[in-house]
């Protein structure tokens, strides 16, 4: 008898301590955000025919830092809203997580931008267009699995998504009927837009409210 | 069954609403008034009078500040507590083992 409650109290202290350490800010608006920036993005680096791997390093780090900062701001207009800390424990963890993939995938870009210029041209156009964008969709999976380990249980098969789509769409390589510019811009539009806007919308319909147990 | 582990249980934090405050506060290092209310659906006052035992009897420190203009409440464990949190959690296990080796 005794020891059925002591179970049933385990067990709802252990709930709550997983529940307190989870993130609760609604993602949805902040994924929508993300997956409309990066279609447009794609979209204007097709049309401006952004195809130089040193302006498309460019191109997408600006795109990058928008997503950073309006991530930022809605995260902050949500925590005002609630009269709660900006930067509380479960946000200092999930940048703790987040940032060693986030900060490799910046510091290649930076490489790729340095030594891209004295490369091979038919190096660069590899190292532009198929490794940067692939290099960056794998360590954003790899961030966000990291990151879902105090999120809602589908950020780790988000994180899986770019991983696995990432590595898959390496061994492929850059088939000869897409030219390298539109592959390049489709991948970084197919990944951090449309499935940014797909996971967006889907969190919409499902995520609970935060204040909802 | 051995008695004494049940009887080792502390009443401040056995209660169900003060056991919920502070197995919320042992797995962050603080929360705001806000998020234990709706992460625990109670009332404003009965939070505040949970809080209130549990910072009388020197488990749970609370900071009262401005946030942007705003007040903000925000809750923690106190180090001496947490300890204390960790035994009766060692207390339960202790009754669920001898439970089984009976």
């Amino acid at each position: 008898m005794e020891s059925n409650w002591a179970a049933e109290h385990l067990h709802v202290i252990r709930t709550l301590m997983e529940r307190s350490a989870v993130y609760r800010r609604a993602l949805a608006p902040i994924m929508i955000f993300n997956g409309v920036l990066g279609t447009a993005a794609a979209v204007v680096g097709i049309l401006m025919r952004i195809g130089e791997p040193r302006s498309f390093t460019v191109f997408w780090a600006a795109v990058s830092m928008i997503a950073l900062v309006g991530s930022l701001l809605l995260v902050r207009r949500q925590a005002l809203k609630e009269s709660e800390p900006f930067w509380s424990p479960p946000t200092r963890r999930i940048t703790q997580a987040m940032l060693p993939p986030l900060a490799a995938g910046l510091i290649i870009g930076i490489v790729a931008y340095v030594e891209v210029a004295s490369a091979p041209q038919n190096v660069g156009n590899v190292m532009g267009m198929l490794w940067l964008p692939l290099s960056w969709v794998v360590l954003y999976g790899c961030a966000f699995h990291a990151a879902g380990f105090f999120m809602p249980r589908g950020t780790k098969v988000f994180g899986w998504i770019f991983i696995l789509g990432g590595c898959g769409l390496f061994a492929v390589g850059i088939p000869d009927s897409i030219g390298r510019v539109h592959y390049a811009h489709g991948i970084m539009g197919g990944f951090f837009g449309i499935l940014h806007l797909a996971y967006g919308i889907y969190l919409y319909f499902t995520e609970q409210r935060r204040n909802e147990l | 069954m051995n008695p004494e582990p049940f009887l080792q249980l502390d009443r401040v934090i056995h209660e169900k609403g003060r056991l919920a405050i502070m197995s919320m506060l042992a797995a962050s290092p603080e929360l705001s008034f806000t998020e234990l209310r709706d992460a625990l659906g109670m009332t404003d006052g009965n939070l505040t009078t949970h809080i209130r035992t549990l910072q009388e009897a020197g488990y749970v420190s609370v900071t009262k500040s401005f946030q942007h203009k705003r007040p903000l409440t925000t809750c923690s464990l106190t180090p001496a507590r947490q300890k204390a949190f960790t035994n009766y959690i060692n207390l339960l296990e202790e009754i669920i083992q001898q439970a089984k080796a009976k």
